[in-house]
């Protein structure tokens, strides 16, 4: 066996226009994560009561169970509810409607939450308690501390973690082809079962994910410098 | 004119604070002294509320907070009231040391950036720090980061500086930089209540001094009066101790 480069090349560039929908599912879960993770992360550093303990269950169910089960307990079950809503309250919306990355982009959304919480509320508890009681000290609301004072500090402390996170959301995303969302990975299965040159079109994605992990790591390298100007300096 | 009334503050079964009275008129420098665990800073932290007091009443002027249970609302008023310079500082890190001293003049009191700017270069300049606009809290030394903390107090105006130890955890060499900025504004009239262990600088600058122990205030008046002819028992103790014949200290 040879290995064939000319066919790496033709992968390579009929596996590009699938590289959105890699981004959309990787951006959109971790965004909407990134505000569960928020909320979670705040209610259970304040231990806002029933939000706490309903985020402590969630984190803990979602980080024990895999990202593909997630993904089809959402596939399977979800238009179960929808559809029995819909017959109940005589709806004309059914999940039949729904388009298939939309499953990808709720369940990912949950999973990514729950990671995110965990980096969120280690990033908050990084900040030193002083900051919130000047910032309280000086007449801020409490809100208005979180925001301007507690928030930035902890993104900086977080950042290596966030990164860490949105990469694994960039390669978890190719379970996605489970539910028939083309993706960076399941196009190269279509691209190689006309000639069954599967090592080719693989190695093809792999390049291409591995280009865009470069491209992650180099943007958080530079926002982690640019934030991170207060912390130069010999006096801590 | 502040006036603490039956403060009581325990932390768990353990009694910190035991029904304090205090009135301090306007501008007044009042010092608190007292041993380790005598409930000084806890007292200090109650009146901004950092710490919650479990009983009593804060007032200042005719501004009233029941402590049983306050209104959210009265605890941020009374924290616009008041302001503190921390022990350890407690700059904003990630912000210059303009940017600190402006954070409260345009979030909290709404002023323009332009006059907020100008209101902080000039208290910078006061405090001698006019040359250090641009640096982070990690670029200055101890004691420049309390003097930055000290014009971030005093841009917010407020009725009375709370000062808790602003010079214990600083080198004995930047000591003296600390203390001459605090005794500059004590000199303008502005109220402020300093808990400190340096006990010249209480008698030199406070004119209303207060000794408390194990959470009750054992004696006060004026500082002439405290140290040179203390009546209470516990309070000679605690200044033999403290200031003894020799000149040195520690």
């Amino acid at each position: 066996m040879t290995l064939d480069f000319s066919f790496i090349w033709t992968a390579f560039v009929k596996l590009l226009p699938a590289i959105p929908n890699t981004l959309y599912i990787t951006v959109v879960s971790v965004s909407c994560g990134f505000i569960i993770g928020t909320i979670v992360a705040l209610s259970r550093i304040y231990k806002i009561p029933v939000l706490n303990q309903l985020g402590t269950s969630y984190v803990t169910f979602i980080r024990g169970t895999p990202m593909l089960t997630h993904l089809l307990l959402i596939y399977f079950g979800l238009p179960l509810i929808i559809d029995g809503l819909a017959e109940k309250y005589g709806w004309s919306f059914n999940s039949v409607s729904i388009p298939m990355i939309g499953f990808a982009y709720i369940s990912f959304s949950i999973t990514a939450g729950a990671y995110l919480a965990e980096v969120i509320r280690s990033g908050m508890l990084a900040v030193d308690k002083g900051q919130l009681e000047a910032a309280h000290s000086i007449g801020m609301t409490t809100f208005q501390a979180l925001r301007r004072i507690v928030f930035p500090q902890a993104f900086a402390a977080a950042l290596p973690n966030l990164s860490n996170s949105l990469i694994g959301m960039l390669h978890g995303s190719t379970l996605a082809f489970t539910v028939s969302v083309v993706d960076i990975n399941a196009k190269a299965q279509i691209v190689a079962a006309t000639n069954w040159k599967f090592f080719e079109a693989y190695l093809a994605a792999a390049l291409i994910f591995w280009g865009l992990t470069i491209v992650i790591e180099r943007i958080t390298a530079w926002l982690e410098k640019r934030i991170n100007v207060y912390n130069r300096g010999g006096v801590a | 004119m502040i006036k603490l009334t039956k403060i009581t503050k325990s932390f768990g079964r353990n009694r910190v604070l035991n029904g304090i009275d205090l009135t301090v008129e306007k501008g007044e420098v009042v010092a608190i002294l007292g041993p380790s665990g005598s409930g000084k800073t806890t007292l200090l932290r109650c009146i901004n509320y950092l710490e919650k007091p479990n009983d009593g009443e804060i007032s200042i002027d005719d501004f009233i907070v029941n402590c049983r249970n306050p209104a959210k609302k009265d605890i941020h008023a009374l924290r616009r009231k008041t302001a503190m310079v921390f022990q350890n500082y407690n700059l904003f890190r990630h912000k210059t040391a303009l940017e600190n001293v402006m954070e409260g003049l345009v979030i909290v009191k709404k002023i323009s950036r332009d006059e907020a700017r100008k209101l902080s270069i000039e208290l910078l300049e006061k405090v001698g720090l006019g040359n250090k606009l641009s640096s982070y809290p990690s670029q200055l030394s101890g004691g420049q980061q309390q003097r930055v903390g000290i014009a971030r107090a005093l841009a917010l105006n407020p009725e009375v500086i709370l000062f808790d130890e602003p010079t214990s955890a600083l080198d004995p060499e930047l000591v003296g930089e600390v203390l001459a900025v605090i005794r500059k504004i004590a000199k303008e009239g502005i109220t402020m209540i300093i808990v400190t262990h340096e006990m010249g600088f209480a008698q030199d600058v406070a004119n209303h001094v207060v000794f408390m122990d194990e959470g009750v205030i054992v004696e006060e008046g004026h500082p002439k009066h405290i140290f040179n002819s203390p009546k209470e028992e516990r309070t000679k103790q605690f200044l033999a101790r403290i200031t003894p014949e020799s000149a040195y200290s520690i």
